[in-house]
């Protein structure tokens, strides 16, 4: 199996081809480690970066811009978003304070994109 | 009738179009015209046509066209069940230039006056968009109310613009010609200009025109100056009316739409309106595009307003000091509408242009409209890029079949004064309309006193923007709001939006505050300024941010919040 | 009026500001002033709650948010003073900063070098000619990304998307995780705006289409959007009549470009640079007016938000030896002429000095396997490989300079 991807991993873009033999994945045209190693997962166990905004209680923002410590599976990532939407936390949060551990069982953190402070 | 019949059938065949499918029928002296044509064009030239044909001094035209989005009747009974809720001694419908001007007019007497708006704010339907021009009055036809008004009313703009503070440049105007035949038309300018009485009026060679403005195109040949042209904002004329009004007693109703008018033995007594009934003992007809359904509201149908669609540009205020006084063109190449001039704020504006529409709401404009003013304007002057165009909109203005204002009592109800038909040059007509509707309004009522206390001044306040920074510093230590700017393309701090939300005529919604105070109305269009504004609504009104509105009812910006999370109390 | 004597005040505490700022304090500068006109500093990245930032600048993926907080917490540990909510209304060609806010009226800063970091608006509505009527929810994508990410609000329910540059594809993505519907993106150009990794992601990943070619000829609804109707377009990207389609939506968002910032530049007398729309400047950052920089957006519009912080610390850099300098004279600089397949470089001249150079370009068209040279008289001065090229995505390079490059200078980008 053959497979062609636009790398991620950064603005350069590069479009990685993934040959799968017998269980082993080769990537070619990628330019770095990086995207060796996206190419290699994008074929397995596609995941993605999970970054929105949760609910913020008594804080000087409407809402905390969040980020995952580590990228997700994509498929459950919307999952993963919906369980974030009913969630409120409260205000001061310092940059990565840790809002949700383990989310949904992935094993990735949820994290402040940012600095909170406390507003009564 | 039958001579008129025949001529209309004579006319209806140099249209090309078939008798058959006009109906006329006569309604004492008012010639009724109904049908369906095939398109709106048609329609409008059927009614041109019909309103000269000798002996037809009232033409109401019902006809419809196949190309024309069909109008829904209205479910309006309900409303007859609402309790009164207000009485005024007289109820102006409509706050465009020509309520507002009426109402400050009315109010130096003892009267308790109403002006009813149908709109969130005032000055919203043709008042809005417009060029601002107050014309010379050269061109409307010697022996018309519109002539007589024109020429009056720009000759008392200097009062106006003294006593209410806005903005008012006399700059003059040209009309220019590139052709012998365009020359033919300024002479017939300079005859019927002068005849009209307007002052200063002369024919130019291009080259003395070229002194005055130097980017006046090169291949303009002659031009007619009328000195006494000018230029206002005139949504800013409306406001600073109205809030003069206010001062001196006159009571406003934004949001309050006639939906019908109940009579008692020849008098207009109760208004059936969205908010519930008022009750009224004069009743004058301001109301613009809808003046005809109005009338007809009072069975007094002898009009029909036909919606004159302009479309205007306007380019950035860098080029300031291109241009200072406006430039049109003899018709001939370009039939209809204006040309460049630089509104009194600094950008350049161009049009309108002319185009017969069949809805009064729908100001969409199209490509050919937004051409034909861009072309014509780079053609007309020299030296103006492009690429600064801010922005562009669309204007309906309220014409008669008869194309001249009507300013007079009603024949059938007798306390009702209609001013209607009243499109260009209404602007510049509007201070000697209102002093004309305040002369028949003392022939319906004689015994009427004047207010010891009238005050015509309204206080001059001077706009951020324009301060030095001395000045601004002072505002700031005196109202720390003004050192907050939110609209970074106008120089329009916070205390200006939170006065403007607050004022005499309460800014109610974005476009609102856009018109009182500038903020959106700059280059980037809102686009960083918006989201503050909407802010500011929504806490000095005291509403949800999901209420703000861009342009009054059913135009809410934001839908819903992201995050309804439950509140744990 | 208040009068304040600084040695450098930054107008403008986005990326580019902020770097400038934490730059010129670590020179060594007494008062350095930082100035914005929001009520916190980060500008535009606060609301770009997206990752993809810092990867040059930092060597990780970072989100808007977390770049801005990084520069934030820097730029509040160095002692540069922080002027927030603080609007400049007027610079002089002789570097005095009028600003006003809420607490201390009007002050006028008296600075020994002025650097210009405003960054850049949207283009609108009008300027791409939309017609039809002027509805609520027609919006450019920067504000739709303010009133989600910062207000938490939804400005519709069904969303259409003029225009494929990376903000227009950022914006289909976020709006679909808000479970907004995303009819589509509309390109009016024959190829994408915006970086390939953003189609993939933001798009592909969402089975949003992209149309190329086609774009949006007019707004309906009175009060609120109903629809947009759009249309291909042909080769001069006139609309095709007959390819009209109509499309139920309660959103229009736009993206359609970015102008840099420059009322206040223009008041100064900087001459501006009708290819960028920013002030033409030198590997300095410094602009036709001795003493003024700028940084960032406001020079050119930049893809990545790391090359902005780069101009800001150049910036910085330039001021701070400019001050320096105990005679203000220098070399006159030489222009960089952009050649065959360069849309622009950045920066446009170059001071005749040894030094390091970085320039910043964008190629007119794609490329594989291109050279970008730069020649000196038709002799190379510096030639570099890449993989690809695409005008959505800015190269850099960087060149030893020598003082004796004053000849003819020609970027060129070829196919080899």
């Amino acid at each position: 199996m053959k497979k062609e991807y636009t790398c991620i991993v950064c603005p350069r873009s590069c479009t990685l081809t993934v040959e799968e033999k017998d269980g082993i994945c080769t990537v070619t045209g990628h330019s770095c480690k990086r995207g060796e190693e996206y190419g290699k997962n994008e074929y397995t166990n596609p995941k993605r970066m999970l970054t929105t905004t949760v609910k913020i209680k008594g804080s000087n923002l409407r809402v905390l811009p969040v980020v995952s410590s580590d990228a997700v599976p994509k498929e459950k990532l919307l999952d993963c978003l919906d369980y974030l939407y009913g969630l409120e936390i409260e205000a001061p949060v310092k940059l990565h304070d840790v809002v949700l551990e383990n989310i949904l069982n992935t094993g990735v953190s949820i994290l402040a994109a940012r600095d909170a402070e406390r507003m009564e | 009738m039958t001579g008129i019949n025949d001529l209309f059938l004579q006319e209806m065949e140099k249209l090309s179009l078939d008798p058959a499918s006009v109906q006329l029928t006569w309604q004492d002296d008012i010639l009724i015209l109904s049908g369906c044509l095939k398109c709106w064009q048609q329609v409008v030239d059927v009614g041109h046509m019909a309103a000269k044909l000798p002996g037809v001094k009232k033409l109401v035209n019902h006809l419809t066209s196949e190309d024309a989005p069909k109008k829904e009747k209205r479910d309006i009974s309900t409303y007859y069940d609402k309790d009164e809720i207000d009485r005024a001694d007289v109820v102006i419908i409509g706050a465009g230039v020509t309520g507002c001007g009426i109402a400050r007019q009315l109010s130096k007497y003892n009267l308790d006056i109403l002006v009813l708006e149908k709109e969130e704010d005032i000055s919203c339907g043709t008042t809005k968009c417009n060029n601002g021009m107050i014309h010379s009055g050269y061109d409307s036809k010697h022996g018309s109310l519109k002539a007589q008004m024109n020429v009056k009313g720009n000759a008392m703009y200097s009062q106006w613009a003294e006593e209410l503070h806005f903005a008012f440049h006399r700059t003059g105007s040209f009309v220019l010609a590139f052709d012998e035949k365009e020359r033919e038309v300024l002479r017939y300018y300079l005859e019927n200009g002068t005849k009209n009485g307007v002052p200063g009026i002369a024919i130019l060679s291009g080259d003395e025109a070229r002194k005055i403005e130097p980017n006046i195109s090169d291949d303009a040949v002659e031009a007619l100056w009328t000195p006494s042209a000018g230029y206002v904002e005139p949504y800013e004329v409306a406001l600073a009316l109205m809030e003069n009004a206010i001062d001196n007693g006159v009571r406003l109703r934004l949001d309050c739409e006639i939906l019908d008018i109940q009579k008692e033995e020849k008098k207009a007594v109760t208004l059936i309106t969205s908010q519930g009934k008022i009750h009224c003992q004069y009743l004058i007809n301001a109301a613009g595009l809808y003046s005809d359904e109005i009338a007809a509201m009072l069975d007094d149908e002898f009009f029909t307003i036909h919606p004159r669609r302009g479309t205007l540009v306007i380019y950035d205020k860098e080029n300031k000091g291109k241009i200072h006084t406006f430039s049109g063109q003899a018709p001939g190449a370009y039939s209809k509408g204006g040309g460049p001039q630089e509104t009194p704020e600094g950008t350049l504006l161009f049009g309108p242009s002319a185009k017969e529409v069949p809805e009064k709401d729908n100001l969409a404009v199209d490509q050919d409209d937004l051409d034909f003013v861009i072309n014509k304007g780079m053609y007309l002057v020299k030296n103006i890029d492009r690429n600064t165009l801010i922005t562009f909109f669309g204007g309906n203005r309220a014409a008669t079949y008869h194309e001249d204002f009507i300013i007079q009592c009603s024949e059938k109800v007798e306390n009702v004064i209609h001013a209607a038909g009243i499109q260009s040059p209404g602007l510049a007509s509007s201070p000697a309309i209102a002093e004309r509707v305040e002369q028949l309004f003392l022939t319906l009522k004689p015994d009427v006193t004047k207010k010891e206390d009238y005050n015509p001044i309204r206080r001059e306040k001077k706009p951020f923007r324009f301060c030095t920074m001395e000045e601004r510093d002072a505002l700031i230590k005196e109202n720390p709001l003004y050192g907050r700017i939110i609209c970074r393309c106008e120089t329009v701090p916070e205390g200006e939006i939170v006065d403007a939300i607050h004022g005499k005529v309460p800014a109610r919604n974005i476009d609102a505050v856009k018109r009182r105070t500038r903020a959106g109305m700059g280059r980037c269009q809102g686009g960083f300024c918006q989201a503050k504004v909407l802010e500011i609504l929504a806490r000095e009104l005291g509403m949800e941010e999901t209420e703000v509105t861009l342009k009054g009812k059913g135009s809410n910006i934001l839908k819903e919040r992201t995050r309804q999370v439950e509140e744990d109390e | 009026m208040n009068k304040r004597q600084v040695d450098i005040a930054v107008i403008g505490g986005g990326p580019a500001g902020l770097a400038a700022a934490l730059k010129a304090k670590q020179e060594g500068f007494e008062k350095v002033v930082l100035i914005e006109r929001d009520k916190e500093l980060g500008g535009i990245l606060n609301q770009c709650i997206h990752d993809g930032f810092g990867l040059i600048r930092f060597g990780k993926q970072l989100s808007g948010c977390e770049y801005a907080q990084r520069y934030v917490s820097m730029v509040k540990e160095s002692g540069v003073e922080i002027y927030t909510d603080t609007m400049v209304l007027e610079i002089t060609k002789d570097k005095e900063v009028y600003s006003v806010n809420q607490q201390e009226g009007a002050v006028c800063w008296q600075a020994g070098a002025i650097i210009l970091a405003m960054g850049c608006r949207e283009r609108t509505r009008p300027q791409v000619g939309i017609l039809g009527t002027r509805p609520s929810g027609v919006l450019t994508a920067g504000a739709v990304q303010k009133y989600i990410n910062i207000q938490g609000f939804l400005p519709g329910k069904k969303a259409v998307i003029l225009g494929s540059g990376d903000i227009g594809l950022i914006m289909a993505r976020r709006m679909t995780l808000e479970h907004m519907e995303v009819e589509g993106v509309y390109e009016v150009m024959p190829n994408p705006g915006g970086l390939r990794r953003n189609l993939e992601q933001c798009l592909n990943d969402y089975h949003i289409p992209l149309h190329l070619s086609t774009t949006v000829v007019r707004v309906h609804g009175k009060k609120s959007l109903e629809g947009v109707t759009v249309a291909k377009v042909d080769e001069n990207r006139k609309p095709i009549p007959e390819t009209e389609r109509y499309i139920p939506c309660d959103l229009l968002v736009l993206s359609v470009g970015l102008i840099p910032e420059n009322e206040l530049s223009k008041q100064a007398g900087i001459l501006l640079s009708p290819v960028t729309k920013g002030p033409v400047v030198d590997q300095n950052m410094m602009t036709s007016v001795d003493g003024i920089f700028a940084a960032g957006n406001v020079s050119a519009v930049f893809d990545l938000v790391d090359y902005v912080s780069k101009t800001g610390e150049a910036a910085a850099l330039g001021a701070a030896a400019y001050l320096r300098a105990s005679e203000k004279e220098k070399g006159k600089p030489v222009p960089v002429e952009a050649g065959e397949n360069i849309a622009f470089t950045l920066p446009e001249t170059v001071e005749p000095k040894d030094g390091k150079v970085t320039f910043y370009m964008r190629v007119k068209k794609s490329m594989e396997h291109p050279e970008i040279s730069l020649t000196c008289d038709g002799k190379t001065i510096k030639t570099q490989k890449l993989l690809v090229a695409h005008p959505p995505e800015m190269i850099s390079m960087t060149v030893d300079w020598k003082e004796e490059y004053t000849g003819k200078l020609v970027m060129e980008g070829r196919e080899v």
